[in-house]
């Protein structure tokens, strides 16, 4: 009840004042600064460091993609610096969004690694901090009960599949990230590059052969054994299907794996392992994709306030924060040891897995992607007219923003 | 007094009531849940089972709940409001007698309202109860009395409201709507005045194009100026949002207007004539003081279209200059725990609370509102 | 009222509506004709980062001095229209599968289409028959009681459609409380946001649960200003209940029942809230969503104007064709007042 009484203060005095203390952090921040991220654990971890020093609000939200370039290019930026992974980076870079970093780097960066500097003719654009990639999470209790090898390609998955659901043991025995969108997209780009290596032949759009068959018949079969309404899970859905012991394997991001063992939310506390992402052919790379996230600093603000939003990032990357918290996602420092869960992101890329194509046609065929296959996965639209409509909307699409 | 005639056979008494329960049963329950929800930690929240949700077994070992007492409490303090606001008008004559300036007296109502509810809300609920509650816990027999019986806790509240923030979100909210009531009442009740008073060909037709205007779907509006407002700078900034709304607004509130001031006798426009008022005065002297209802009414409609409002906000407000209810939508997009779901399920209550208070305040000038509307020509 | 004053009145209110709505459907008509584009031109760039260096060749967005892209509108005529309509698509389809109407809303439009008409037309002969049935029980309520009733009767109508729509999702996604009850009824698997039919039937009740008691409003209104005088007559006459609702009642609400009507269709052809609030982008399409999904940035952060436009002009016919009627007996009411 006493709570109630300071909530309403609280809206009383409308006071805005940020909910900070100023006691982890070495140096008060004057000047208002805003961020633009997503959401997962990582950017909270980053981002509630910097809210130590003061006069900070950061925005995060899994759809910042829907926003980031609108907001950046304002004048001013709504935002004083924004969380980018490799695919939106190079969206707020097309759009000259973003200032180079050298001279702030030279002030205030001096701990930053050299594999951190993301460079684009030389000139710092953005800062990397952490590596993600999608990887199998599996229950390994499950896996000894049952006496299954842990797969490595998905035929394998299919397998140790169907005899976790004989078994019974779990609702589903998979999870995947096949939310309409770009969740979707995401899933067919990693599938198809397990059976081929680009998506473009020159400026067109090259997915309507036998790997693009190849690739939506495996994630008709995956989905098979998911929960009904995968159309509508994303990695939060998957990671809670995890923690309240619904699934038993899913290929999941590398920056949900810490929140498997929370003890708070999670009841398979210590049960779920991870392995490289299984490829596609024997003996193939994985099915996946690798990929950086990290913070662009907007160009539409003055120069002082880009300044004090850089040395405020500097507060959320430092080492010492970053290693509190290992398992929030694969970090890129070399500072501290990396968390146990990191073992699978490490394991897809030693195996091989490309990072991703970023460009400005890739964007444009992954939102293609993302709404043309709903209809495929449904059985609402057969393969063949399903890639044809990939070809014809990427056409569409690509035309209309001359790309083509 | 009705007849006879329209006495109901038991039959229809029965269906009649059926009826009406079921419905209100329909309307009112989803509301409720989410309220019912957001007071509960997540594991309770999203139980599936409709009691635990209710009576939330794992809210009260951890933090604790509503008591026999606190519930006794909390009836008396409802039952009282309900009184108080009931009286509502008789209080607000008393308060008039001693001041005469009605403007005066209606802010002083509201701030005994206001002032009422913080007591009995906050101290009489709290304290008083709390403090009841440790007394009876060790009285034998009455000790069942402070047990806490329904989970209870409004840390999501908390959350939401200092820690993320949606303060902001709600004076963002607080001053489009009140930019789009005010502008679009003082333009909208000049033309409606106009259209009134006016069987001229050129009202005719205004008003048609205003009908039509009001059928276009307002993505078709934002598309003929998005790229527009983006290239002169006017992303994120409320005012372009504001004259937006009011411009879409218009037609639906000339047309109410209108149809308000035809209730007017024309006679009261040229007694003022004669009496050497020019037009402009007899319209704001004259026939404005005897407009008040309509112009309230009309002005809540044009605040729930600018408070309820997704498309326009979404596309043109973002970062600090968010309002409401898109800023929900960025909620659902901020979750990565369930803690972050139920949060956002009181964000969602706290957007309805506002609208619960209008409605029980203005339910008489919703309905006249709604049907004057329908007194087209 | 004189000219000049009447003039002088209405010019702020029709000026903001000449600006905001009649100029901005000219350039969405314009727009309908042309690509915006950023100006393109191709670089070779180098880019390292955390994985490796490479260089590539690619298109990129022309900035000027102060680092902003320049857009250009090309003419493309009727270009847009026939990537929405896709009629090469349709007619191939319609050789293929026949008249189909599964497989012709496999093109996005006809979806959107569908989807808006069926939304309108279904619901509203439940609106019209919920309402008159509200409005006539609340008639023949205790007088205490029809306050209270009114009050709970006029929340759906007030609350915020997106949020109305989130109260309603969060009671049947996943194991929300009213989908673990079917399960338990029916004792098998439900997942309601699973299939695209489920959802639609909660979209089509939303909007029922939302605009009946708009309804309800005006048809209670207006049961109070029915002729008491003729139901006496009728019922001495030998009429019986049901019998005086058909021929006293209804004729004598029928302006207000086309007014609903009207006012209904108007506002669920615009069917937009209800697809953001429960999610259902990848499931459901209308018109005015269409239209909004082409506005929004895509990942690449560009809009596609032009397919917006044409949508909206497009979307317009439809408003068009539901207007005649009541244009047509304004006009005629007009006409005789003249004569």
């Amino acid at each position: 009840m006493k709570k109630l009484f300071i909530l309403f203060s609280v809206i009383a005095s409308f006071s805005l004042i940020g909910f900070s203390s100023a006691k982890a952090c070495e140096y008060k921040n004057d000047v208002p600064l805003t961020s633009l991220t997503s959401g997962f654990d990582a950017w909270k971890v980053v981002t509630s460091a910097m809210e130590e020093c003061g006069n900070y609000t950061p925005t995060l939200d899994q759809e910042y993609k829907d926003k980031i370039v609108a907001a950046l290019d304002s004048n001013p930026s709504q935002y004083s610096l924004a969380g980018v992974s490799a695919s939106t980076n190079v969206a707020v870079l097309d759009a000259g969004l973003t200032r180079p970093l050298d001279d702030l780097i030279a002030k205030h960066g001096g701990a930053l690694q050299d594999n951190q500097k993301v460079t684009i003719n030389g000139q710092v654009m953005a800062i990397a901090m952490m590596t993600n990639a999608q990887h199998l999470f599996y229950r390994e209790d499950i896996f000894n009960d049952l006496g299954i090898d842990v797969p490595t390609t998905y035929d394998e998955v299919i397998k140790a599949a169907k005899v976790i659901q004989n078994a019974g043991v779990v609702d589903y025995p998979l999870g995947g990230t096949f939310k309409v969108g770009w969740n979707l997209g995401e899933e067919f780009v990693n599938m198809y590059l397990g059976y081929a290596d680009t998506f473009f032949d020159g400026n067109m759009v090259a997915v309507n052969n036998g790997n693009g068959y190849e690739t939506l018949k495996m994630l008709k079969k995956l989905t098979e054994y998911m929960d009904p309404e995968y159309l509508n899970s994303d990695s939060t859905y998957v990671q809670q299907q995890f923690q309240q012991g619904k699934i038993a394997m899913a290929n999941l991001w590398a920056s949900r794996a810490g929140a498997m063992d929370n003890a708070e939310e999670s009841s398979v506390v210590g049960l779920v392992k991870f392995a490289s992402a299984p490829s596609a052919k024997k003996g193939g790379k994985p099915a996946s994709t690798l990929w950086w996230d990290g913070i662009v600093i907007s160009k539409n603000i003055s120069d002082e306030e880009a300044e004090a939003a850089f040395k405020l990032a500097m507060v959320g990357l430092d080492p010492a924060n970053l290693g509190a918290s290992p398992e929030a996602a694969p970090w890129i420092s070399n500072a501290f040891d990396p968390a146990p869960s990191n073992i699978g992101a490490v394991m897809t890329a030693k195996g091989g897995a490309a990072p991703y194509p970023a460009s400005a046609q890739m964007s444009t065929l992954h939102g293609v992607l993302g709404n043309v296959l709903p209809d495929y996965l449904t059985g609402a639209a057969t393969a063949k007219a399903t890639l044809e409509k990939i070809e014809a909307d990427y056409i569409t699409a690509a035309t209309e923003k001359g790309l083509l | 007094m009705e007849s006879k005639l329209f006495n109901l056979s038991l039959s229809l008494k029965v269906i009649v009531g059926i009826s009406i329960i079921l419905w209100s049963f329909i309307a009112l329950f989803p509301l409720l849940w989410v309220f019912i929800m957001s007071i509960k930690l997540p594991i309770d929240s999203f139980a599936a089972n409709p009691l635990n949700v209710i009576i939330g077994p794992n809210t009260l070992k951890q933090v604790g709940g509503l008591s026999f007492i606190n519930l006794i409490f909390l009836c008396f303090s409802i039952y009282i409001y309900y009184k108080f606001f009931k009286s509502r008008e008789h209080y607000f004559l008393k308060i008039n007698n001693l001041t005469n300036n009605k403007l005066i007296s209606f802010l002083l109502l509201v701030l005994i309202f206001i002032a009422l509810f913080l007591v009995l809300f906050l101290f009489f609920n709290t304290h008083i109860a709390n403090f009841l509650n440790n007394i009876f816990k060790y009285i034998p027999f009455l000790k069942i009395l402070s047990k806490p019986l329904i989970g209870f806790t409004t840390q999501h509240f908390i959350a939401v409201w200092s820690e993320n923030e949606f303060y902001i979100q709600f004076l963002n909210t607080a001053m489009v709507t009140l930019g789009v009531v005010t502008i679009s009442l003082t333009v909208g009740t000049l033309a409606g005045y106009a259209l009134s008073r006016s069987s001229s060909l050129i009202a005719f037709w205004l008003l048609v194009a205003a009908l039509v205007f009001r059928a276009l779907p307002h993505s078709v509006l934002v598309t003929g100026y998005l790229e527009l407002f983006i290239d002169y700078g006017l992303y994120g900034k409320k005012i372009a949002v504001i004259i937006l709304l009011v411009a879409i607004n218009q037609p639906f509130t000339i047309w109410m207007l209108r149809s308000f001031f035809m209730n007017i006798p024309q006679d009261l426009d040229e007694a003022a004539q004669i009496d050497g008022c020019n037009p402009f005065q007899a319209f704001w002297l004259v026939i404005m003081p005897l407009m008040w209802p309509g112009v309230i009414t009309t002005g809540l409609f044009s605040f729930l279209l600018a408070y309820n409002d997704y498309l326009v906000c979404a596309l043109l407000l973002d970062g600090q200059s968010q309002t409401m209810v898109p800023a929900i939508m960025q909620y659902f997009n901020m979750e990565t725990t369930m803690t972050d779901l139920v949060e956002s399920i009181a964000a969602a209550a706290s957007i309805t609370l506002p609208l619960f208070i209008l409605v029980m305040f203005f339910q008489k000038q919703i309905v006249s509102g709604l049907t004057q509307g329908s007194v087209k020509g | 009222m004189n000219k000049k004053t009447f003039l002088i009145f209405t010019m702020p209110s029709f000026m903001m509506m000449v600006f905001f709505i009649a100029i901005p459907l000219c350039l969405v008509f314009f727009q309908s004709f042309h690509f915006k584009q950023d100006i393109l031109e191709i670089v070779e760039r180098e880019k390292c980062d955390p994985f490796g260096c490479k260089t590539e060749t690619l298109k990129v967005p022309v900035l000027d001095e102060k680092g902003n892209r320049t857009k250009i509108n090309i003419w493309v005529g009727w270009e847009n229209y026939k990537n929405i309509l896709k009629f090469e698509e349709l007619n191939s389809i319609i050789k293929n599968n026949g008249y189909s109407w599964s497989a012709i809303q496999s093109i996005d439009f006809y979806q959107a289409l569908r989807f808006t008409i069926t939304f309108t037309f279904i619901t509203l002969p439940f609106v019209l028959i919920f309402g008159l049935c509200l409005a006539l029980c609340v008639n023949n309520l205790l007088n205490r009681l029809k306050g209270p009733v009114i009050f709970i009767t006029l929340l759906p109508f007030i609350i915020t459609p997106v949020i109305g729509s989130l109260s309603i999702k969060w009671l049947f996604i996943g194991d929300g409380i009213v989908t673990s009850l079917l399960e338990y009824i029916l004792e098998k698997d439900i997942a309601v946001f699973a299939k695209a039919w489920s959802i639609e039937l909660l979209v089509l009740f939303y909007r029922i649960w939302h605009t009946t008691p708009f309804a309800f409003v005006i048809f209670y209104a207006a049961l109070q200003t029915v002729d008491k005088d003729r139901i006496e007559a009728a019922f001495v006459d030998g009429a019986n209940r049901f019998q005086r609702l058909r021929y006293i009642v209804i004729p004598h609400i029928m302006p207000l029942i086309v007014f609903v009507t009207l006012i209904h269709l108007m506002d669920a052809y615009r069917v937009y809230d209800e697809i953001v609030g429960f999610g259902a982008e990848g499931f459901l399409n209308s018109l005015q969503w269409m239209t909004y999904d082409f506005l929004r940035l895509d990942d690449s952060g560009s809009r596609y104007i032009g397919r917006a436009s044409a949508t909206s002009m497009l979307t317009m016919i439809g408003i068009v064709i539901i207007l005649i009627p009541v244009l047509r007996r304004v006009f005629r009411e007009q006409k005789e007042k003249k004569n």
